[in-house]
């Protein structure tokens, strides 16, 4: 059981994060900030076809040019070849006989300067023969031109089925039957930072890297591997970063380049992106066709369901098994389900590459909840209804087989519906305004194997303050401050008594990265158990000098003070004694004043996306109900949001202030821009909008008043009963929104985002509709 | 995105201004607020050996009313512009168009409204980088022979995006270009050609120098469409300005109709405009025809070059011509 209390002083309490200052100030130092001495400037040269072969690459004019320290091409890195996975290896670091979209790496140049990088990247001269390109996931499917990769026939790179028999049995038994397909182009993360990174080879030839990442040993393991260095000679270091949402997890081919191009030149490198390599060359989110066969009973309870989904997946496989697991995977913990088979299919297409996105799966999860009220349509229940009768509850299993321990999937609905109006004015809304509700769930944490669990040290310094140490990362969540109010609590210090050291290769343990939303369940809990076993080092001592068992004591505000005292509340000197004092004194003693903790989640380590993947996903799952209400004008098609209320089971809140940011982040991400504004153009494999003027991201004033609600489980196995915090919203958000606009116009829309055009067109064919059936009946009469 | 080295000139006063003009002629362009001029020279789009900066010539910034009309100097900044209650009062459709532009913070401050009517023409396969068009043939605007926004064109389509430039050609607006030894003054609606490679009837010596603005006794307005409330090009965009008869009450006697952001400089629409001659200020069935009417003959120009679906843009024309005369209607009511 959870060892929740309710008097904490330092967790559950609102508090500007740490690292807020200096980001607002300016002050704090991303990549592209870092100045290392006789630091030189790195470009990449890509490939500007879809699909071409390789020729020839010539550089003895580039090489030439005055300025010119190294060119690297793919005949230095010996066709190592990348992948997340043993069999997803297809991604060559710099590619040596072709290349597959456009943006693809072919050379690394260092140089003095940037415009001599540039003006070297131009006297590369590449010989390239061009083939026949495909950009349309289905098309690849039956192409009968040269495949992408040559052992993936169909240019299908992942298949995942799940299948948990009856399906077709249960649709039999059904009442009633529906059968729609959503479609959604793919979307892009938009990091308020553009990649960077920086590498050198330090005076032991160890590899130092900075670089924007989703945990830095995701990225140290690949580059040992790859310049066959022992792994305490890579060191990733901890740098500011701005933004990851799922696109930042895997190492970046431009990582090794950097590195090859420092070990060649013996100087540090430094290569920064271009907002339109960050679009184009990291990665983005996957355009998906999804098809969801749905079976109910007379009361809209889920008998069976075949849900099919045909997704784009560029040109390499990425973190593809993942990415086309999870958007099933969120709606089986939102959703129960009797029986359920999905077929997951990711395409090898000539496009960018597609990795793992926030909002995983925006066509799967709108669509899905788009027949729900469909459905709930059809049988005259409300969504409300409809959600609360086929939500996820605690105790129960999912589909694949994981336990769902805490759930209050169900309050969230509630919460969200009360604080929204939604019952006053569900069906009660003037003309072209709608309400509509979106429920999800997202997991915390995947079976990572050896990298599934943290540690963490905490060591005491003489004047009585702690350093923490925790593979944890930041990367704009807010996951620095979680790590310091934690220890802070536990310590029974403040939290500016905390020096926190994370996200470090070389001083942090091994930790599973911050993308699988798993930081404070896994990372958080390393913090605590480590801070708690460090406590009882110093009631140890406090114990002795206070003269009554350790048990009987408590740390807080910097004192060490006997437990239920009347006296001690007013911490009365002779019975309590400041933390410092007894850190001086244990030292004097001959003891040290450090520990560690570590953890690691109870999941079901023979779990595999594609091979096997039933068995427990991770510990605990949030849940979240995002109810959104918009205004649609009928004549433009341009929607207004009035007001947005997001409620999530976030297990606990461990910084309310934190977790409104992340709803309020997550609600911009996955509503407004996601199911509004965001898609990419195409012209012949081109991105035509990689600029952050032409993608439509959504702007401060064009954000909704949003309504926050922090619903609170208490996981038993979450540090103080905390789960994963925004995510879910994101999700559920997307779903609301498509669920009003849907409401609004009084279609039901398949195709997303809601981009004006199509509303537009959807508003007109509705009233064609109403026009025939009138010219019908008058004819008739 | 680099800049491209350059050389910097900054001269004192129009003359002197004008001088260089005439001694760098194509070698330099006009440095304003750089606000369109520099992005596209970091997107390789141009490299001018020669900037030639405006910043010093306070005598190009002033809003002024004289002989029945508004004067307003060629540097004068956006944010002067909607701060004007001249322009509030007897401009309407420029200040409605200015306010829109850009983001506050940029363009408005930064921004001219010379710069603005000159800012160059757009389509979305040629502002990229010279990455994005590497590897393909050059389009005509780029030095080519092909068009990727509409297939066989034998001219560049580029769509022009000023909203200044819309909202003036509305209001009937002059512009004088001044060159080393003298000027001349055209109406804003001559000073297009018919070929987006170089949307503008002006030599490499000449300067932008004063725009006029007529008051008469019409009403204006200005509606435009974009994805967002801010930081967004008009996709479509319509001004009208509305004069009402001296004899007849509530009887529209002249009405002009401009759209923007559809074809390569700002459509006046000839047939649109008079068919409202002559009708009530209430006649919205005549209004609506008269916005079909618009959308018709401006559709033919627009390709699908600047965002949303074409469909779509060609649509929304009806719609933004509407709804601006429902508005200047409304203000000639009142
Ligand atoms: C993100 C973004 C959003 C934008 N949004 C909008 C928008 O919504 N609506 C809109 O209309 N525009 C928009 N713009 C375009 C531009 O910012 C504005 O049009 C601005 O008013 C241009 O003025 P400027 O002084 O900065 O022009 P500059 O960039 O300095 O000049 C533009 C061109 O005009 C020439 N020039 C300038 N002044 C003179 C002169 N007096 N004589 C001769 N040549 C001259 C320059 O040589 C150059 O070719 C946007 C730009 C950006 C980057
Ligand atoms: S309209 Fe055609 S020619 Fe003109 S810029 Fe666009 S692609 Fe090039």
């Amino acid at each position: 059981m959870s060892d929740y209390t309710s008097d904490y002083t330092i967790v559950g309490k609102r508090m500007p994060r740490v690292d807020s200052r200096a980001k607002v100030m300016g002050k704090a130092k991303f990549t592209a900030d870092l100045k290392l001495p006789g630091m030189l400037v790195g470009k990449i040269k890509r490939s500007p076809y879809a699909h071409a072969r390789i020729l020839n690459i010539d550089t003895s004019k580039a090489e030439a040019l005055p300025g010119v320290k190294a060119i690297v091409t793919g005949k230095e890195t010996k066709g190592v070849k990348w992948g997340v996975f043993a069999y997803t290896r297809d991604q060559q670091f710099i590619q040596i006989e072709k290349v597959r979209y456009i943006g693809d790496e072919v050379a690394g140049v260092a140089a003095v300067d940037e415009d001599t990088a540039l003006k070297a990247l131009d006297l590369i001269e590449v010989t390239y023969e061009e083939l026949p390109p495909v950009f349309d996931p289905m098309e690849a499917m039956v192409s009968e031109t040269e495949l992408i990769h040559e052992d993936f026939p169909n240019n299908i790179n992942v298949h995942v089925n799940i299948d948990t028999g009856n399906v077709d049995e249960n649709f039999e038994k059904a009442y009633y039957i529906r059968e729609d397909t959503y479609v959604a182009p793919e979307e892009s993360y938009f990091q308020a930072e553009p990649y960077a990174v920086a590498a050198r080879f330090d005076h032991e030839d160890c590899l130092e890297v900075w670089c924007p990442n989703g945990g830095p040993h995701m990225k140290s393991k690949p580059l040992s591997n790859a310049f066959k260095l022992p792994l305490h000679k890579v060191k990733v270091k901890k740098i500011a970063i701005g933004g990851a949402f799922g696109g930042r997890s895997e190492i970046c081919p431009v990582d090794y380049i950097c590195a090859l191009l420092a070990k060649k030149t013996k100087r540090p490198v430094r290569i920064q992106f271009t907002r339109e390599e960050n679009t184009i060359a990291t990665r983005q989110g996957h355009a998906m066709i999804t098809t969801h066969k749905t079976g109910v009973d007379k009361d809209g309870r889920v008998l069976a369901r075949e849900t099919t989904c045909y997704m784009d997946g560029g040109a390499y496989s990425s973190t593809g098994p993942i990415a086309t697991s999870v958007p099933f995977l969120s709606m089986e913990q939102a959703y129960r389900m009797e029986s359920v088979r999905y077929n997951g299919y990711r395409i090898y297409t000539n496009k960018p590459i597609r990795g793992m996105i926030r909002t995983h799966g925006r066509g799967f999860a709108c669509g899905l909840d788009t027949q729900l009220d469909m459905i709930a349509d059809h049988l005259g229940i409300d969504p409300v209804e409809m959600r609360l009768r086929n939500s996820r509850q605690p105790g129960e299993y999912t589909s694949t087989k994981s336990y769902v321990d805490s759930c209050a999937m169900d309050e969230t609905i509630h919460k969200a519906v009360e604080k929204s109006g939604f019952k006053e004015k569900w069906g009660k809304l003037p003309p072209y305004h709608g309400i509509g509700i979106g429920t999800n769930s997202v997991q915390t944490g995947f079976p990572m194997g050896i990298r599934g669990g943290s540690q963490s040290f905490i060591k005491f310094n003489e004047d009585g303050e702690a350093t923490v140490m925790s593979g944890v990362v930041d990367n704009g969540q807010g996951n620095d401050n979680m790590l310091v109010q934690i220890a802070a609590e536990e310590l029974g210090l403040l939290p500016e008594d905390i020096h926190l050291v994370s996200a470090d290769t070389e001083t942090t343990s091994s930790d599973p990265g911050s993308y699988s939303q798993v930081s404070t369940f896994v990372g958080g809990h390393a913090v605590k158990i480590a801070a708690q076993n460090c406590r009882e080092k110093l009631f140890e001592v406090a114990s002795k000098l206070l003269k009554v068992e350790p048990d009987k004591l408590a740390a807080k505000n910097r004192l060490i003070f006997v437990k239920d005292d009347p006296g001690s509340k007013r911490c009365k000197a002779s019975k309590s004694i400041p933390i410092k004092k007894v850190v001086r004194i244990s030292l004097l003693n001959f003891n040290s004043v450090n520990a560690e903790g570590g953890y690691w989640p109870k999941v079901d380590m023979k779990r595999e996306w594609v091979k096997n993947p039933y068995g427990q996903m991770c510990e605990a799952f949030s849940f979240g109900t995002t109810i959104v209400e918009v205004k649609v004008d009928p004549d433009t098609g341009q929607v207004e949001v009035l007001e947005a209320t997001a409620a999530q089971d976030v297990g606990y809140g461990i910084n309310p202030l934190v977790l409104e940011g992340q709803f309020e982040g997550a609600l911009t991400m996955g509503g407004q821009g996601g199911m509004l504004t965001e898609y990419h153009e195409w012209k012949d494999g081109r991105c035509i909008n990689p600029t952050m003027l032409d993608y439509k991201l959504p702007l401060a004033c064009d954000m909704p008043k949003i309504n926050t609600i922090i619903v609170e489980s208490i996981d038993p196995k979450g540090p103080y009963g905390a789960k994963e915090a925004g995510m879910s919203i994101a999700m559920s958000a997307a779903q609301g929104y498509s669920a009003a606009v849907s409401n609004a116009i009084g279609v039901y829309m398949d195709s997303f985002p809601l981009t004006p055009d199509k509303i537009l067109a959807a508003i007109k064919g509705k009233k064609a509709q109403a026009e025939k059936k009138t010219s019908k009946n008058n004819a008739v009469n | 995105m680099r800049l491209p080295r350059f050389d910097y000139l900054g001269p004192e006063t129009l003359d002197q201004t004008l001088d260089l003009l005439a001694t760098h002629k194509d070698d330099a362009k006009i440095l304003a607020g750089g606000t369109d001029l520099l992005v596209r020279m970091k997107k390789g789009l141009l490299k001018p050996k020669t900037l030639i900066s405006l910043k010093a010539l306070n005598e190009l910034s002033y809003i002024n009313k004289k002989d029945g009309c508004i004067k307003i100097g060629a540097r004068t900044s956006i944010a002067d512009i909607i701060a004007s209650d001249l322009i509030q009062k007897k401009a309407k459709a420029l200040f409605q168009a200015c306010e829109k532009i850009g983001a506050i913070t940029i363009q408005h401050d930064r921004g001219t409204i010379g710069g603005n009517i000159l800012q160059d023409n757009r389509c979305h396969h040629y502002n990229q980088s010279d990455f994005h068009r590497s590897g393909r043939q050059a389009c005509h605007k780029d030095g080519g022979k092909i068009c990727y926004a509409r297939e066989e064109a034998d001219r560049c389509n580029s769509t022009c995006q000023s909203d200044g430039a819309t909202a003036l050609m509305t209001l009937n607006a002059k512009i004088i270009l001044a060159r080393k030894g003298g000027e001349r003054t055209m109406d804003l609606a001559d000073f297009y050609t018919t070929d987006g490679i170089m949307p503008f009837a002006m030599e490499s010596h000449e300067l932008l120098k004063e725009i006029i603005i007529p008051i008469g006794g019409a009403q204006s307005a200005y509606k435009r469409l974009a994805y967002r409330s801010a930081i967004d090009y008009p996709i479509v965009c319509a001004g009208v300005l509305l004069k009402l008869s001296d004899t007849q009450k509530n009887e529209i006697d002249d009405v002009r109709i401009v759209v923007g952001a559809m074809g390569r400089s700002p459509l006046f629409l000839a047939q649109a405009s008079s068919s409202l001659k002559g009708k009530k200020l209430s006649d919205t069935v005549a209004f609506k025809r008269a916005a079909d009417i618009a959308m018709d003959n401006a559709s033919t120009f627009a390709v699908h070059n600047v965002g949303a679906t074409l469909e779509y843009r060609c649509a929304m024309v009806s719609q933004m011509v509407f709804q601006a005369l429902e508005q200047a209607a409304l203000a000639a009511r009142e």
